[in-house]
């Protein structure tokens, strides 16, 4: 009962408390306060694999979800920490409104994401991924600029088209279950029991509408542009939130269907799709990220980049879907350290675009620090956790003997690679035109260096030491998509 | 009746290649509003319940009164005028509109050779969700745009009628209340919008081109 209050209760609590009561104070505590809660329950559904639910209901915690919601609320505890320091920064009445919303908007977020996760009902799943757009638009309209409203308008209307495609797959998925089994239901354990007898061939329709669907929201080429202007255009919490936890949800959405597909005949093809789907994206990032010239755009090709590598990793299956799991995690910790680094440097060079920014380790030496350490993490460097997760995809590839996508996916590391060295290594060591501003003080070292720090270096323990407490249940999720490791 | 009813609605969306006024198609969202409600009425008839009605009222209510309602208040609000100025009427898009339709009912007839389905709804189903897609093509104005997803939505839901698969009551209308308060951020966004692209045009939206 507790674990349920903290994960849906809680949320819910706090937005209304931050909404009624507009302090600012009082809003970042009780946040704080149903983030760690949520954290708690989610740490341990995810060590005793404990579903709180009663059984049979249409929500349930099981290890994915488990897994999934570590990651959301994780992420969302670092950025409700980072969040004060950013919030006072943003000084003017300009902003005082978007203030206001900031707390209230962030905890119904959490909400939202926490039904997607906890949802095993297929149509109420896409209702709840619905909420999730809404939650973010105060959010993303933060500056209230001209900008922030076009990318705001484009994410609507892009993802409320992909979620239309989303429940023609639903549809489908039902259509493929008629006569074997009450599809009216809809709920995931069920379909997956029934899986073998589903109609392979709307079953087929279904998982394709479905991935370019949930394209929209994962970030997945050609689905990306309103992921990619959201989060370049939304501020640096906010980025990090999309960037770490709302794409790693749009994904375990994927992975209920996948869930399904996989003990069916369709799963060849759901794998191609997967693959495909992973190579586009890896190869739309890397031509984009040699281009771009706005530093947070290309965090946001990154994560097409990242998330491509996922999609890759379920494609390929087998030790693959472990690194693809793990490569969510790792990414997530990443792209929190690299978007609130980037906060920093909007905030102290006012702009997002890559050619003015340099000289970035002398002006701001610890944000500097833990931009380049964020670099060599995001690129895969060792000891990092990314590192690992990629060495299992190419180790899944190499089982599989799967040659082709295993030579694109070399290759495309590393001109992405490259193109994003260029534009990093520029900001940071590139001699500064422009002398340092006069008075401006040497940057000291704050909170959001620790969170940066933090998110990086707690992926090294737990790509090293593989806990048993995370890879047991990693084990388990493993299982049910027919991987035994 | 449902068959009557369903080719109304592709009548509808003949209606909309054809004209170019804002009132047209506040008109078009409440006559598809009403006839995909009298199609969820008639197609659980036989299996009357209690909970039929209450979809269809909600249907009723969000899909012909409150979002019409709203999407008019927009127009008086940002004083748009009485037609989309954006693209004068052009008989192009009414004969691909008529292809989308005709396509519709072909590969329709093709799916029911594979499984049991409603031809007719389901040809309907997807000639509203081809010809909302065709609607953003073609229209430029961001109004247009909006109009277009809600017939692609009115679209969706005949789809679930076509292939006969019955969500659970409480879904639909939590659906419905998705789509409405969808409906209502994209109108705050657009009244926003106007103070920065007057003439409310998608071509406007370039300022995060790189």
């Amino acid at each position: 009962m507790i674990t349920i209050f903290a994960l849906l209760a809680l949320p819910l609590l706090a937005s209304a408390l931050a909404a009624w009561k507009r302090s600012a104070r009082l809003g970042q505590r009780v946040t704080l306060l149903a983030g760690v809660a949520h954290l708690a329950a989610s740490l341990y559904c995810l060590v005793t694999r404990d579903n709180p639910f009663p059984a049979g209901s249409w929500l349930a915690v099981d290890p994915l979800g488990a897994f999934f919601l570590t990651i959301l609320s994780h992420t969302f505890v670092l950025v409700t920490l980072y969040a004060p320091g950013f919030l006072q920064r943003m000084e003017g009445p300009g902003y005082d409104r978007s203030k206001r919303l900031f707390y209230p908007a962030l905890n119904f977020y959490l909400l939202a994401n926490t039904l997607v996760l906890v949802v095993q009902q297929f149509a109420l799943l896409w209702v709840a991924m619905e909420l999730t757009t809404f939650s973010l638009v105060p959010l993303m309209y933060f500056y209230r600029t001209k900008e922030s409203l076009e990318a705001v308008w484009k994410y609507l209307f892009l993802v409320s088209v992909g979620l239309v495609f989303l429940f023609v797959g639903i549809l489908f998925l039902g259509l493929s279950a008629r006569g074997v089994v009450d599809y009216t239901a809809f709920i995931v354990g069920r379909m997956t029991e029934a899986a073998p007898h589903l109609n392979p061939l709307w079953l087929k329709a279904s998982f394709l509408f479905v991935l370019v669907g949930l394209s929209a929201k994962i970030g997945l080429a050609p689905m990306h542009p309103g992921d990619i202007d959201a989060t370049s255009n939304s501020p640096a919490p906010v980025a990090a939130l999309m960037a770490g936890s709302l794409r790693s949800t749009a994904v375990a959405v994927l992975l209920r269907f996948y869930q399904v597909v996989a003990q069916t005949e369709v799963r060849p093809f759901a794998q191609r799709m997967l693959i495909f789907a992973g190579l586009f994206s890896l190869a739309v990032a890397a031509i984009y990220m040699w281009r771009s010239r706005n530093y947070k755009r290309l965090l946001a090709y990154s994560s097409v980049e990242h998330l491509g590598i996922t999609a890759l990793g379920v494609g390929i299956g087998g030790v693959a879907l472990l690194g693809a799991f793990l490569h969510l995690l790792f990414n997530s910790l990443g792209k929190v350290s690299l978007f609130f680094m980037a906060g920093n440097i909007h905030c102290a060079y006012g702009t997002r675009k890559i050619e003015p920014i340099t000289g970035l380790t002398r002006r701001l030496p610890w944000s500097g620090f833990v931009w380049a350490l964020a670099f060599f993490y995001i690129v895969g460097t060792p000891p990092f956790g990314i590192f690992f997760s990629e060495l299992f995809v190419l180790k899944g590839m190499i089982h599989g003997a799967h040659w082709l996508p295993l030579a694109l996916f070399l290759a495309l590391l590393m001109v992405i690679f490259i193109g994003m060295s260029r534009a990093v290594l520029r900001m940071l060591q590139a001699p500064s035109a422009a002398p340092q501003p006069e008075g401006g003080a040497i940057e000291r070292f704050h909170l959001s260096h620790a969170l940066g720090l933090y998110a990086m270096a707690v992926s090294v323990p737990l790509a090293l030491f593989q806990p048993a407490a995370l890879f047991d249940t990693l084990r388990v999720i493993l299982a049910a998509f027919g991987v035994k490791l | 009746m449902i068959n009557a009813l369903t080719i109304l609605f592709c009548l509808t969306l003949i209606y909309l290649a054809v004209t170019t006024r804002l009132s047209a198609y506040v008109l078009i969202l409440v006559l598809q509003g009403a006839l995909v409600a009298g199609v969820h009425m008639m197609a659980f008839f036989s299996d009357f319940e209690w909970s039929h009605v209450a979809v269809a009222g909600g249907v009723l209510l969000v899909r012909t009164a409150l979002i019409p309602a709203y999407i008019a208040k927009i127009i008086r609000d940002l004083d748009m005028g009485r037609g989309d100025s954006t693209r004068r009427y052009h008989p192009g898009f009414l004969v691909q509109m008529a292809a989308v339709v005709m396509g519709s009912f072909l590969v329709s007839h093709q799916l029911s050779r594979l499984t049991a389905v409603n031809i007719v709804p389901l040809g309907a189903a997807i000639a509203g969700i081809l010809g909302g897609g065709l609607l953003i093509v073609r229209r430029r104005l961001l109004l247009a745009h909006v109009v277009a997803f809600l017939i692609i939505e009115n679209g969706l839901f005949l789809l679930g009628i076509g292939v006969q698969a019955e969500m659970p009551w409480t879904i639909e209308l939590a659906g419905l209340l998705d789509l409405f308060v969808l409906v209502f951020l994209m109108g705050i966004a657009m009244n926003q919008l106007r103070t920065h692209f007057p003439e409310g045009k998608g071509d406007d939206l370039t300022a995060l081109r790189e």
